[in-house]
């Protein structure tokens, strides 16, 4: 089996201080492998967000061990976490958070701006991006002038334009209507398919279940079971 | 907007975000350029100012000044002894000592209406201080009797319609025999040229007695040294390179009066104007574009690249409200140049106008950077 490209050992991260002091997540342990879709599914509240930020280096734990490539997040500063996420992770969000004044070409470049790559290799890596999601003939388009399902398509280009191990995704679909929310899965779980490359979501939607290689079952902060899923990649 | 292929993206997001949302923009622009030209106006009138109060030290023909101890302006009334003329014709590398009258005095129109004038008499002869942008008669006129020289500005003013037309000073007739243009008094009293003898008959200042000498040296005289002689050899006396005089003049108008201390306190507020109009834009614009940020830090944008978004904000609209001030500031600068008090902005006003604009726009962003700072990547997964 490969070593995991993300692995959680252990984490426990408690929100809010004082009398509102909650703990988020108690003792979490998971890891992702490349050319995996895992998805983690739970109740509102159980700690699904919580556990996608300390896995996206975006919150320190309080506990336990975050390890991205083999490199701990134990001890990093809040820049030191920026530059292993910027090295590592690809994000999509539940509400695209595609930036309005830019392009879709554009959009997909700042992924690749913001990690200091030159210009002309940037536009043609983020055109073969948008062209990988079915995108090619909107990389002018602005994000006012598409469909919800092209915005997350997008955003999903701009997740995966500068090839990162790991690709955490919050609700991908909740957006969107059922076509374009199967859509959207087959294209998440055809990125999960490079082996060196894994994909985790975020959802409680059912419908997401045959997309799975693994279910994850997260609840009140704890892991409380975990499946092997039956992947069905060319449904719909 | 697709046309900006090949800008640095960083430039084409802060760009973008500015022109977004145009009604905000404008309320900057507006900002950045009341501010400026309020401050153009301070600084161009503090300037005009300067260069007016020593217009006649610009135009005298003099290596040297001696002035009574203490003289203050060119318009101080003090007189110095005519012996002292003598005293400064004996110092080595003296050439000539031309005595200079001024002083206000009283003139009376035809219609018998009456106005203050400022006189300003010297030797036609050695030429002194000479009317200059003659544009009616001739200098040499001035020699004739009851001839003075006005400017054409304060026509009106004076109740003359040209060569020829007839007034009284202290009770004396004089005819205009020539006519200036933009020989003006930041004062608003008309200046009149005439011959030295009678300056001191319009203003009462005695014989032996005279305003200033212009002391013109040798051409193998050592300055420094015939200055120095000059000081040593009279008596109650100051004696300045027209330098040192327009500076004297030019301090004792702008702080002396309290002129220069009103200008710089009307610069400072537009300062402060433009600097808490931009700040508030800049930090509603970033609030507004708050989720966005947060979006680039969760992709891994280091704060410096976000800073870089707003800064480049911050410049781009120094750059677009200074343009609309300087052409605002033009326009301005065209309206008041036949004022008494017209609007002067140099080269350098300009420049370094361009860089407070800048300053202060940068300066302005720092609310904003303050907020960036503080923002939680983690936000783009609730929002």
């Amino acid at each position: 089996m490969s070593e995991p490209l993300l692995e959680a050992v252990d984490v426990a991260k408690d929100l809010g201080s004082g009398a509102a002091k909650v703990a988020a997540l108690k003792g979490v342990s998971l890891s992702l492998r490349g050319g995996e879709l895992t998805l983690l599914m739970g109740p509102s509240g159980s700690g699904k967000t919580t556990l996608l930020s300390v896995l996206g280096c975006m919150l320190t734990p309080n506990g336990g061990t975050v390890r991205i490539r083999g490199q701990s997040t134990a001890g990093l500063d809040a820049e030191e976490m920026t530059r292993l996420r910027r090295r590592h992770v690809g994000f999509v969000f539940q509400s695209f958070h595609l930036f309005p004044t830019l392009s879709a070409a554009e959009n997909v470049r700042l992924a690749l701006d913001v990690r200091g790559s030159p210009a002309r290799a940037a536009r043609k890596k983020s055109a073969e991006a948008l062209a990988r999601v079915g995108l090619a003939h909107k990389t002018s388009t602005f994000p006012r002038e598409l469909s919800g399902g092209e915005q997350q398509r997008v955003a999903i280009a701009r997740a995966i334009v500068a090839s990162p191990s790991v690709i955490l995704a919050d609700e991908p679909t909740a957006a969107l209507d059922g076509d374009n929310g199967r859509a959207i899965m087959k294209i998440l779980a055809e990125i999960a398919r490079e082996p060196e490359r894994a994909v985790l979501i975020v959802t409680h939607d059912p419908r997401l279940l045959p997309f799975a290689g693994r279910i994850i079952h997260i609840e009140d902060g704890r892991i409380t079971g975990e499946e092997r899923g039956n992947i069905h990649t060319t449904e719909g | 907007m697709t046309g900006a292929a090949d800008m640095p993206l960083v430039f084409t997001l802060a760009f973008r975000n500015l022109f977004h949302d145009r009604l905000r923009f404008i309320a900057t622009l507006i900002g950045i350029v009341f501010s400026i030209v309020l401050v153009m106006v301070q600084m161009g009138l503090y300037l005009g100012f300067g260069h007016m109060v020593t217009t006649m030290i610009d135009h005298a023909s003099a290596d040297l000044w001696i002035m009574p101890k203490g003289t203050k302006c060119f318009e101080d009334p003090s007189l110095l002894n005519m012996r002292d003329r003598y005293r400064a014709l004996s110092t080595n590398g003296v050439a000539e000592a031309i005595p200079l009258v001024i002083g206000f005095a009283d003139w009376r129109m035809a219609s018998g209406e009456m106005t203050p004038v400022f006189v300003i008499g010297s030797d036609l002869r050695a030429g002194g201080l000479e009317p200059w942008n003659v544009v009616e008669g001739r200098v040499e006129a001035l020699s004739g009797p009851k001839a003075v020289a006005v400017d054409r500005s304060y026509f009106n003013r004076l109740g003359v319609s040209g060569i020829g037309s007839s007034a009284e000073i202290r009770q004396q007739p004089v005819r205009v025999a020539a006519v200036t243009r933009d020989i003006r008094s930041f004062t608003t009293t008309p200046f009149v040229f005439v011959d030295i003898d009678r300056a001191r008959a319009y203003t009462g200042v005695p014989s032996n007695k005279a305003s200033y000498l212009l002391v013109r040296l040798n051409a193998e005289a050592r300055p420094d040294q015939e200055r120095r002689e000059l000081a040593s050899n009279i008596p109650d006396v100051e004696v300045l390179t027209p330098a040192e005089f327009r500076e004297r003049s030019r301090r004792f108008w702008l702080f002396g009066t309290g002129a220069g201390a009103a200008l710089f306190a009307g610069a400072l507020l537009g300062v402060i104007v433009g600097t808490v109009i931009v700040a508030q834009t800049l930090y509603s614009s970033t609030k507004e574009h708050l989720n966005e940020f947060a979006t680039l830090r969760a992709m891994g944008s280091s704060r410096r690249y976000i800073y870089k978004v707003i800064v480049c904000q911050a410049l781009l609209s120094a750059v677009i409200g200074f343009s609309v001030a300087a052409l605002l500031g033009d326009v301005i600068v065209r309206l008041t140049e036949r004022t008494a008090l017209p609007i002067l902005i140099t080269p350098a006003l300009l420049v370094a106008l361009f860089l407070l604009t800048v300053v202060m726009c940068v300066g302005s962003s720092i609310a904003a950077i303050i907020q960036v700072t503080r923002i939680d990547p983690a936000v783009a997964f609730t929002r």
